[in-house]
């Protein structure tokens, strides 16, 4: 990697409200010079970026570079160098995408402004995967910066978060720039004939639905024993990323927001009207801050029910499902996600199998193929915050209304985010202490 | 209403008849009963009983309940005796060797999963052949929700497999490993040369199915081996030392229910893992993938 490739990792990141102000001039100028047009002006090629070079993040650049003969990867930035080598490496080692692994030394970016880096190339796409804390700043900034997004869920782990990405996609809309979210379920075909049967009618009115996510811990929190000499608080934290409010959101937030996806879905994503919650942690989490199992109560303006269980803790009853209850049927996916509506009589999916983690960029990129932008941010918006809505009601044991999140406050991302820096480690939250905001 | 002496009359007959059951019960049917159960007792301890087809003698070794350490877990390994197995057309001389009499069931891969830490997300070490490790986390709910007590683990790739034999042999000094093909095939046929009948099939193998079930439910083969032709498919090593997936699966139709059904690994086995590098320990879309341990003497 060459010397100018590689961010110092000493400058501080800016603020989100910082970053919003210094791109907001830059945005038009650089829609117009990003390339976004290229490929509709007669190149084939469609350069992406990639933002968070995890396993999931390179997977969903392997899915990207599979969408579209087209697509070549450019630009890759991450806060650790050798994820960025690593998983390079592994694009490279795939047959059917490694000749459109073009990323140059200086190309590859690290540290926590390396987004912006990747943006201020000449990528027309960026794929968003870094922890989802991060979020609403990158899809702001990717916005600003006149690129199509692919981002992955959550929309982020604070109600000023998602309020802020919502805006950005709002603006992405305006700027006709594609935005695909990564709540992959909605790609799944056998999922979306269900739900279409449900919204027809299959199973009457949707009364209730119990959807459960209850598996095992996902990153486990290292003893601070473990933490080398001299790894800042910061790099310490993002690097257990999962066991922080800030960064992962919560179990409920960061996996569960799945199911809590696909109960709106069965309601038309007409959102609850409130819901109480309850949670905790059993197993110690070392320094983390994040519960280890949370339910929650929905409520919708017609009395209409939904519950969203929730756990990570090693147990031998583990499920993954989602159970609809009709006025004149029951519904399910179980199983394995296999979709059934058990009425009379029965119906399962027969149709066409397809990968949901490809249809998603295969969608994507036939839209900005075709000119004709796709924007589900509104949706991703949407379930993010019903998802931080049940968080906050089993954080503060008290009942959280929609319309309180709409106004909630909340942001819990550190203010002055520092590679180097102290960054103090909020208390676990204590239901009837924590205070709404 | 009787009297005293018809009752001591009585009470002296009663007496003599109960003696005389009782001495049939030790003289006639005790006898009888007792050698039928050290017969049973033989086959299943001994593997020594003199009909080939039923239980062909296994040589000194003898059956035994494995404890796994520092749980309550058992496996029962079955003494397997000393034959050969026709594999591919050719002839293969089987040395006698103990077999699991399920498949691994969830409880037992549990122990395993706990008595270490879990390998790094994106795992791309290269382990030595003495190497033990423990699988990565999951990307996916490994049980699908199917059931986890009792249920065969699923979803397992060759090395998870593999890792857990090593970890056994570690923890108890005895040599645990996958079986090859030829032993796998040995222990499923039992002892015969045909193909099961259909309606063998239908009493000892979980098939035509939509998702697993727990082990030991059916009929056990010839050799009181548990769903051999049925519920998972079972990693072995083949001839060539490659990986192999034996015997049919839940998913399998019944004219593919045979001893000799095997397949080899294919990217279909993980397609929808969104990851790259995708697992090495857990194959996303292999819900029909699990495996059964044999021990060498």
């Amino acid at each position: 990697m060459t010397e100018q490739s590689v961010n110092d990792n000493t400058a501080p990141a800016a603020t989100r409200r910082d970053f919003i102000k210094a791109t907001a001039a830059t945005g038009a100028a650089a829609l117009l010079v990003s390339g976004n047009y290229a490929f509709s002006q007669g190149s084939d090629q469609i350069r992406i970026g990639l933002i968070g070079c995890g396993g999931r993040g390179t997977g969903a650049a392997m899915q990207a570079l599979n969408a579209d003969p087209g697509v070549v990867l450019t630009a890759m930035g991450d806060v650790f160098a050798e994820q960025i080598d690593s998983h390079q490496s592994a694009l490279k080692g795939e047959p059917s995408v490694a000749a459109r692994v073009l990323v140059p030394a200086e190309h590859k970016f690290v540290g926590l402004d390396a987004y912006r880096r990747v943006l201020d190339t000449n990528v027309d796409v960026v794929l968003l995967t870094t922890p989802p804390g991060f979020r609403p700043l990158h899809i702001k900034a990717a916005v600003d910066a006149g690129k199509h997004i692919f981002a992955e869920k959550p929309m982020g782990t604070d109600a000023a978060g998602v309020r802020m990405a919502l805006e950005a996609v709002r603006l992405a809309k305006a700027k006709k720039l594609n935005f695909a979210n990564g709540f992959c379920f909605r790609k799944n075909l056998s999922h979306r004939e269900f739900y279409q049967k449900i919204h027809d009618g299959a199973i009457g009115q949707v009364r209730n639905v119990h959807a459960t996510y209850l598996t095992g811990p996902v990153k486990s929190m290292p003893p601070a024993s473990s933490r080398p000499a001299g790894m800042s608080d910061v790099e310490w934290q993002i690097k257990n990323w999962y066991n922080f409010v800030w960064s992962c959101g919560d179990g409920l937030i960061e996996q569960a927001c799945h199911s809590i996806d696909k109960i709106l879905w069965a309601y038309n994503d007409v959102p609850p009207v409130k819901c109480v919650a309850t949670g905790g942690r059993v197993l110690p989490n070392n320094e983390g801050n994040i519960y280890d199992h949370i339910d929650v109560f929905y409520e919708w303006a017609d009395g209409s029910r939904g519950t969203m269980a929730q756990r990570q803790i090693p147990c031998q009853a583990n499920d993954n499902a989602d159970y609809i209850m009709g006025s004149k049927g029951y519904a399910s996916i179980e199983h394995g996600w296999q979709p059934a509506i058990h009425t009379d009589p029965p119906w399962k999916y027969s149709g066409r199998q397809r990968d949901m983690y490809q249809v998603e960029h295969d969608e994507l990129f036939a839209c900005i193929r075709k000119g004709t932008p796709m924007n589900d941010g509104e949706q991703m918006a949407r379930s993010t915050l019903a998802g931080l809505m049940g968080r906050m009601a089993a954080y503060t044991g008290e009942e959280i209304t929609w319309e309180m999140m709409q106004k909630s406050q909340e942001n819990i991302f550190p203010p002055h985010l520092h590679w180097d820096g102290n960054l103090t480690i909020a208390p676990m939250a204590i239901p009837g202490k924590y205070q709404f905001a | 209403m009787m009297s005293g002496r018809s009752l001591k009359t009585y009470i002296r007959a009663a007496i003599q008849r109960e003696s005389r059951k009782r001495s049939r019960i030790f003289g006639v049917i005790l006898p009888v009963l007792l050698f039928l159960s050290c017969a049973v007792a033989a086959f299943a301890a001994d593997g020594s009983d003199p009909d080939p087809q039923a239980a062909p003698p296994a040589g000194a070794l003898k059956s035994y309940a494995l404890t796994l350490p520092g749980s309550v877990v058992k496996i029962n390994m079955v003494a397997i005796p000393s034959g050969t197995v026709t594999v591919g057309g050719k002839p293969i001389p089987i040395k006698p060797f103990w077999i699991a009499d399920t498949e691994t069931a969830w409880e037992a891969f549990d122990e395993f999963l706990k008595s270490g830490d879990p390998s790094p997300a994106y795992d791309q070490t290269k382990y030595k052949p003495d190497a033990i490790a423990r699988p990565s986390k999951s990307y996916i709910l490994p049980d699908l929700g199917w059931g986890h007590h009792g249920f065969p683990a699923i979803n397992i790739s060759i090395l998870n497999a593999t890792m857990f034999c090593r970890w056994l042999s570690s923890k108890t000094g005895q040599k645990y490993r996958l079986p090859t093909e030829a032993e796998w095939e040995y222990a499923c046929r039992a002892g015969s040369k045909n193909d099961p009948t259909n309606e063998e099939v239908k009493k000892e193998a979980w098939y035509a199915d939509t998702r697993t079930h727990p082990v030991g439910k059916k009929q056990p083969n010839a050799w009181k081996l548990y769903d051999m032709l049925g519920n998972t498919g079972e990693w072995a090593i083949d001839p060539a030392g490659n990986p192999v997936l034996c015997g049919p699966t839940f998913k399998d139709p019944l004219d593919k229910v045979k001893p000799s059904t095997h397949a080899y690994q294919v990217p279909a086995w993980q397609a929808t893992d969104p990851q790259l590098p995708k697992s090495r320990w857990w194959l996303s879309d292999g819900n029909f993938c699990g495996f059964r341990i044999v021990r060498e003497p």
